[in-house]
């Protein structure tokens, strides 16, 4: 079980197919900073690899104006639930 | 309680990755855990600089780095290679190579990759935080 931390905007396709690839069956998948942009419901498509195991942190979210135009299907979590993440899953890799 | 390092790879203020990171530092303390390392490589060691001055409106992130260390005993380390390169020097290096002041003081510390390495194996976590 490994958390995958992305924040590079859905614009970068080629690290999106890399994490696709890398993403195994127990892991969890979290948007942070420009990645925020994937969570938007025009952008879901780029989120259909991690079969609904995605999370997106709220005060980037809140930052960018993107609150009322996620997806339902991501979890939106605050710095408590990131950290709560990497608790519970003992490695974390960064993509970027 | 976990034991916890940060490796950054950004450079303050020209990314969100520092503030991120500091963000997530200071959530850690908060919730219990120890903050045990943070390593500054690449750009990173930027967040190092005793000269840094930003507005005082603004979030001053050296300071936090240090408030850090000085509240929850956290190592700032920084790699001595990327550090040297980019100004980074603290009183012992700029006398070695003949500069005019220094830019890092303690509790910042150059280190080698080596201490990066230790921080992994001696930590229960290691976070990546980059540009």
């Amino acid at each position: 079980m490994m958390l995958h931390l992305l924040n590079r905007s859905p614009r970068s396709t080629a690290t999106y197919q890399d994490l696709s690839e890398a993403f195994g069956s127990g892991d969890h998948l979290l948007l942070i900073e420009d990645a925020c942009y994937a969570a938007q419901v025009s952008a879901s498509a780029v989120l259909e690899p991690f079969g609904g195991r995605v999370s997106v942190l709220q005060e980037d979210l809140v930052s960018r104006g993107l609150a009322a135009r996620i997806d339902p299907s991501v979890g939106v979590i605050d710095m408590n639930g990131f950290l709560a993440l990497t608790e519970t899953h003992e490695r974390c890799v960064s993509w970027f | 309680m976990l034991n916890y390092a940060l490796l950054l790879y950004a450079a303050p203020y020209s990314h969100q990755a520092a503030l991120s990171a500091l963000r997530f530092a200071d959530t850690v303390v908060a919730n219990g855990h120890r903050m045990k390392t943070v390593f500054f490589y690449h750009d990173g060691v930027h967040n190092a600089s005793a000269l840094m001055a930003p507005p005082q409106d603004e979030v001053h992130l050296a300071d936090g780095w240090r408030r850090l260390h000085h509240e929850h005993g956290t190592e700032l380390l920084v790699c001595v290679a990327a550090g040297l390169r980019r100004g980074l020097l603290d009183v012992s290096e700029a006398n070695r190579h003949g500069a005019v002041s220094h830019s890092l003081e303690a509790p910042f510390a150059l280190t080698g990759v080596g201490q990066l390495i230790d921080a992994m194996l001696t930590s229960d976590r290691m976070i990546t935080f980059a540009p």
